[in-house]
């Protein structure tokens, strides 16, 4: 008997149900302030952004509250209100990111093809065809001088961090306030800080590393809040766990808490990355671009994405335009495949 | 306060195993345990019972110098572990606790590592080794209890086990590091009866070669495990003290204490 009513029951979400009434107030309130705004926008000869603000939003927001006055009652309206607030906020971020995109891909694309990536910019001036020469220097330049950054940058800061969480130690607050104020070092300021402090001194010569050195101040704090928050996730009670075992305090960090914070930590490398990669004032006040290729940070001039997207800025002719614009779109690309590696290698194994 | 009857080893009759010396603890100024004096045979269970809040869990963390990792922590008297003070100057805290194992309220496997990572890492972590490492894995797993469940499925993950299942990992974990002294902080307090039960006779086999201290809610389970019992209390914010300790038997049908008498009887606490 059993068997046969329960092949009856089919799995129902009952809290989503909806009411007719309720129905044919939602419809319409998400129509009626959308075909209002475009008579009233049509009438008026209203600019479009002018006519979503003005218009749409205020009646939109309007006819949500009412709906939800009528369909819930008062404490509907401020549901309805933050609901709407919310969607027109976010279709506004997610419009703007994608005309970004869209711009960059459109005016980007053609100054990229196979032979762009790995040719330099030698013999290229603001006249030459888009079939020669490419980004394959400033490629090398970014990974080179943001690489040197990053090899520094994660294991001090996130030796910090360590510190910051793992021990007892009083200096902890001077050096939480510290790293926090280095957080809103202008990148202007850090590269201005390195000009003065190592070239000027004469203590490093004129090279790509005075560059990495700049991105390596502006990486540091952030690596360390970050390593500092994804550390302070990890359950005191695993900490415990691993002292009570008698383990020597670096064992439990290498073998409970790390492990536990790995994909965090990755993540904040991540960032970390990401907040340099398309750094450009440091690199302008310190390391000049070179159209040619050069592998050694330790001298001479080196040229980066964010450099080599300047220097064509400063022709006007439409082909610079596009490699620049070219240089925007592999610099995104860069970004992009940065991040999946880092996603696929922290991804959580359990 | 003067300490009440201190466990005495002849009312036992067996040996010393561990012994507390007027222990008092603060944390910043705050008083909380005042002058513990307890003695644990070898291989006995010793029971601790008393109301929230009473400095059991305090207790018992000072023990195996748990007690010291949390910030502001303050100690005085001395704790014997066969006589040696474990406070000394120059004890090695990680000697002591591989030498004191410990189980604690919420289980705490870890979550990175397999079933048997688990019961291996108190050796991965003290840096100890064994020759035969399967071996040990099925030895601890099956003085928790739990081996039948997860012998097949070793190399899964120590999350995907029940709540009851992680909590008896983290005795196999304790155990494969052999101690001679295991301290049990409220292990069955989030577990369902079935669990606890398992855990009850996981306590009662490895007390023939071990001295286990336990810290309790649940009277029953006091009588059913323990050998002797100790009734901790502190009374309006003054520091916690212990107020009887004996046989179990004692405590709980004997009492000297009319306090005791009330708790053992459910009439406060």
């Amino acid at each position: 008997m059993t068997t046969e009513t329960l092949r009856l029951v089919t799995p129902e979400t009952p809290w989503r149900v909806r009411s007719k009434s309720q129905l044919v107030y939602i419809f319409i309130a998400s129509t009626l302030p959308a075909a209002l705004t475009f008579l009233i926008a049509d009438q008026m000869k209203l600019a479009g952004l002018i006519a979503l603000t003005i218009v749409f939003l205020p009646l939109q927001l309007l006819a949500a509250s009412l709906a939800a006055l009528i369909t819930v009652g008062k404490r509907g309206i401020l549901d309805a209100i933050l609901t709407v607030s919310v969607l027109f906020l976010m279709l506004t971020m997610g419009f703007l990111l994608g005309s970004v995109a869209l711009s960059l891909v459109q005016k980007g694309f053609k100054a990229l093809s196979f032979h762009a990536i790995y040719q330099n910019s030698f013999y290229v001036t603001s006249v030459t065809s888009l079939e020669y020469g490419g980004l394959g220097h400033a490629l090398v330049g970014t990974l080179v001088i943001v690489g040197i950054a990053v090899i520094f940058a994660v294991p001090i800061g996130i030796a910090v961090g360590v510190f910051l969480t793992e021990t007892q130690s009083r200096m902890r607050g001077s050096v939480r306030f510290l790293s926090q104020a280095m957080t809103g070092l202008p990148s202007i300021v850090s590269g201005l800080f390195v000009f003065a402090f190592l070239y000027l001194t004469g203590w490093v010569q004129r090279s790509a590393i005075l560059g990495s050195v700049a991105l390596f101040l502006l990486m540091l704090p952030t690596i360390i809040r970050l390593s500092e928050e994804v550390l302070k996730l990890v359950p005191q009670e695993l900490r415990y766990a691993a002292l009570a075992l008698g383990a020597p305090r670096h064992k439990a960090f290498f073998q409970v808490i790390f492990p536990a914070a790995r994909s965090g930590i990755i993540t904040t490398c991540l960032l970390g990355t990401a907040r340099v990669i398309g750094e450009t004032a440091p690199l302008i006040v310190l390391v000049t671009y070179l159209p040619s290729t050069n592998f050694n940070p330790l001298s001479g001039d080196m040229a980066s994405m964010p450099t080599y997207i300047y220097s064509w800025l400063k022709f006007s002719t439409d082909l610079a335009n596009q490699r620049a614009w070219g240089g925007a779109l592999a610099l995104m690309i860069l970004v992009g495949v940065l991040f999946t590696l880092a996603r696929f290698f922290g991804r959580k194994r359990f | 306060m003067e300490s009440l009857n201190p466990i005495s080893s002849n009312s036992f009759g067996a040996d010393v195993h561990l012994s507390t010396k007027d222990v008092h603890v603060w944390f910043g100024q705050r008083h909380v345990l005042e002058g513990v004096n307890l003695e644990f045979p070898v291989n006995s269970v010793t029971a601790l019972i008393g109301p929230s809040g009473c400095g059991k869990s305090t207790f018992i963390r000072t023990l195996n110098r748990m007690h010291e990792l949390i910030p502001n922590a303050k100690l005085a008297g001395e704790v014997l572990l066969k006589g040696q003070n474990i406070y000394a100057v120059g004890v090695d805290p990680i000697q002591v606790r591989i030498n004191i194992g410990m189980v604690f309220q919420k289980p705490n496997p870890f979550p990175t590592m397999t079933i048997r990572g688990n019961v291996l890492s108190g050796l991965r972590l003290s840096g100890k080794h064994s020759r035969n490492e399967d071996e040990l894995v099925e030895n601890s797993l099956q003085a928790a209890s739990l081996w039948n469940e997860v012998k097949d499925r070793l190399d899964s993950p120590a999350g995907s086990l029940s709540g009851g299942q992680q909590q008896r990992l983290c005795i196999a974990r304790a155990l494969a590091l052999a101690p001679d002294v295991l301290l049990m902080d409220e292990p069955c307090s989030a577990l369902d009866p079935g669990s606890t039960i398992r855990i009850e006779e996981t306590i009662r086999s490895i007390s023939k070669n071990m001295t286990v201290v336990i810290v309790t809610h649940n009277m029953q389970q006091a009588q059913r495990v323990s050998e002797q019992t100790a009734f901790f209390l502190a009374e309006d914010n003054n520091p916690g003290y212990v107020v009887e300790a004996g046989l179990t038997n004692d405590i709980f049908h004997n009492p000297k204490d009319k306090r005791t008498e009330d708790y053992v009887s459910g009439r406060f606490g």
